[in-house]
């Protein structure tokens, strides 16, 4: 089974919620990801995102946007990436990896997606197409990976259903309407749509966008399966580049697992 | 009067395999519903009557067909007409696109209007008819635009309307779109898009194409009024692709008439410092749609170089890299010394200063005028006026105010 699926199914059997966190590959270096994904494991993460990074990421606001520059500026691309993903697996053969980005760069490579083998990523969310168009309809048939979509609070009931069954690996709430790192949670309103999904699908259903505290955190774990942080990490990570003492990551993740524990 | 005489695109927004709607999930509601809205408007007999009223008061249209003379006496061969979009209300063609969709924003009841400008005309045109309606709008253009079309963000500041300069990626069009399209997944509830050019996702590139096919339709008849015949060719410059195919459109199936596009070659094709996607780009996703894109080999986008704002966009609309395919249409590039060249001549021996986007077309009847016919009737659509390039035709020719 994929180990995307078989981890959340076993933290739902143990009716435990999930913490998806979320890096941009080669920010500030790819040593420094590495040992970054190295960290979050350790300080409880279950599912790691990792950006993959384009120029132009148009669902990403500002504190994303600065770090996919960064990354690209070390001319970061998905074969790296890819090995980046094998050095991580030489050690860690539990934590499902995702990986996030853009159309153009995996329709771009699409012979290193379909060479992608039980060892490696696990899942790949494209952010810039719509949930019920099948990854398949772009040559990406890879059995090893299965796909994530996005329903966000402007979807209409009529695609719910389809976008959901198109999902393997979760869904992916989008809980406002906004870029990356927006505020301004309406949690009664995520609460219901949330409902409505899981009356659609049996798959998991992460939240994400917008969550900043430990407050938002264990709101939004109440009523999803789980919940994924990015932007607040991204921007611990820019901060601590040069010294890349990231003590501070870790208690922050910490404080999330206990928060939706 | 209806819109579109094509059957393209087809009903998921592809232009063979072209188009699409490649955009965030939050999106696709706000596409749906734009989609719905014109598609119940677009044969509404009010609708269709208000958007031509609008053209003719508002506008001005239609636009002459003007014979250049000595443009054709300088080349010897065949005849050179000029489409006159420059005479526009605010100076270029962009304002036919404005126009139609700030009717379909009002039919929607949003109260917010937000846009990307490069060169500033298309920020100029939505500012125009925002400001006629009285509505909140913001404009999104990148800060290197900022720059160097300070006239016209003076002039978008003037008509009320908020400028963002943007500083991500190389600051210029492309990062505008970008900018804008976060703002529209933010306050999407609220909030018209009008995108400026036949780019973006469905249902955009059809809509703007229909809106903006005024052009090409009087074109048709103003040929048949003044020389009896279809045009041996029409010529028009290529960024997005908005004037392009706005006169190119209504001649997709009179075949007699060559359709040209012209790209920026900033320092020429050859140095991989420009903006002609369809010369020299591969198929790629970009702004909500596939199509010819500048690229590297890992997919992603390249800065683009070219002496003229609204031509420096590493992509093109999709219906454009259709026609490129299918052979019905032929897509040339020109330097930004070319241009420049043709800036001054037009100038000089017309009378008429054409905007430097403009100038690419003109600076390709150099080649092609040799190699028609000497009885050709060529037709230049002259999309925009040259006012707003003052200062930077200045700077290179090494002048100060």
């Amino acid at each position: 089974m994929n180990r995307l699926t078989s981890k959340l199914q076993n933290l739902k059997e143990n009716n435990k919620k999930a913490l998806v966190a979320y890096l941009v590959a080669g920010d500030p270096d790819l040593d420094t990801t590495l040992d970054l994904m190295h960290l979050f494991v350790d300080s409880g993460v279950d599912v790691i995102e990792i950006g993959v990074p384009f120029t132009d990421p148009i669902a990403e606001g500002p504190t994303i946007q600065k770090a996919h520059d960064r990354a690209l500026k070390n001319n970061i691309s998905l074969k790296m990436i890819l090995e980046l993903v094998d050095k991580f697996r030489e050690t860690n053969t539990e934590t499902p990896l995702v990986l996030m980005g853009y159309l153009n760069t995996f329709i771009s490579h699409i012979d290193l997606v379909q060479s992608i083998g039980e060892n490696s990523a696990d899942s790949i969310l494209v952010v810039d197409v719509p949930g019920e168009l099948n990854l398949q309809t772009y040559g990406i048939t890879n059995p090893n990976i299965n796909t994530i979509s996005l329903i966000s609070p402007t979807t209409k009931d009529d695609r719910v259903e389809s976008i959901a069954k198109n999902s393997t690996g979760f869904i992916y709430y989008v809980t406002l309407r906004g870029v990356t790192g927006s505020s301004n949670l309406n949690i009664e309103e995520i609460k219901n749509n949330i409902q409505k999904i899981q009356q659609y699908s049996d798959a998991p259903t992460m939240a994400g966008f917008g969550i900043k505290s430990v407050e938002d955190a264990s709101t939004l774990a109440a009523c999803s399966d789980g919940i994924v942080i990015g932007s607040s990490i991204v921007e611990m990570i820019a901060d601590e580049s040069k010294t890349k003492e990231f003590g501070r990551i870790g208690k922050y993740l910490r404080e999330m697992k206990t928060a939706i524990s | 009067m209806t819109f579109s005489n094509s059957n393209f695109p087809d009903k998921e927004g592809f232009y063979g395999e072209y188009g699409g709607k490649f955009v965030p999930e939050t999106l696709m509601y706000a596409l749906e519903e734009l989609e719905n809205t014109y598609n119940k408007l677009k044969d509404n007999k009010d609708f269709i009557d208000e958007f031509y009223k609008d053209l003719s008061h508002f506008v001005g249209r239609p636009s002459p067909l003007y014979f250049a003379q000595r443009l054709t006496d300088y080349y010897k061969s065949g005849s050179i007409w000029l489409k006159r979009e420059d005479l526009n209300h605010t100076g270029a063609h962009k304002i036919n696109n404005t126009v139609g969709q700030i009717l379909l924003a009002k039919y929607m009841g949003k109260k917010r209007i937000i846009a990307e400008t490069g060169a500033g005309q298309h920020g100029v045109a939505t500012a125009t008819v925002a400001a006629r309606l009285g509505l909140e709008c913001h404009i999104y253009m990148g800060a290197e635009d900022v720059r160097r079309q300070s006239l016209n963000v003076y002039r978008i500041k003037l008509l009320g309307a908020h400028v963002h300069p943007v500083d991500s990626g190389s600051a210029t069009l492309k990062d505008a779109l970008n900018e804008a399209l976060r703002d529209w997944v933010t306050n999407v509830d609220d909030t018209y898009y009008i995108i400026g050019s036949v780019t973006g996702p469905h249902p955009y590139p059809m809509i703007v194409r229909d809106f903006n096919s005024v052009v090409g339709k009087e074109v048709i008849e103003q040929s048949k009024d003044l020389f009896g015949k279809m045009p041996d060719a029409v010529v028009a410059c290529v960024g997005g692709g908005s004037n392009a195919m706005g006169i190119f459109h209504p001649f997709i199936d009179i075949k007699e008439t060559r359709l040209i596009g012209v790209e920026a070659g900033g320092e020429g094709v050859s140095t991989g410092d420009h903006a002609a996607p369809l010369n020299d780009g591969t198929p790629g996703v970009l702004h909500g749609a596939r199509s010819y894109l500048m690229q590297d080999e890992s997919g992603q986008v390249k800065d683009t170089k070219s002496v003229s704002a609204g031509l420096d966009y590493p992509g093109v609309g999709p219906e454009h890299s259709w026609l490129k395919d299918i052979g019905r249409a032929e897509y040339v590039a020109v330097s930004d010394d070319d241009a420049l060249k043709a800036f001054h001549e037009v100038t000089e021996l017309e009378g008429i200063m054409p905007a430097l986007e403009t100038a690419h077309a003109f600076a390709y009847l150099e080649p092609l005028m040799k190699e028609l016919d000497s009885s050709a009737n060529v037709v230049v659509n002259v999309s925009g006026r040259g006012d707003k390039d003052i200062n930077t035709v200045a700077e290179i020719d090494g002048i100060e105010f």
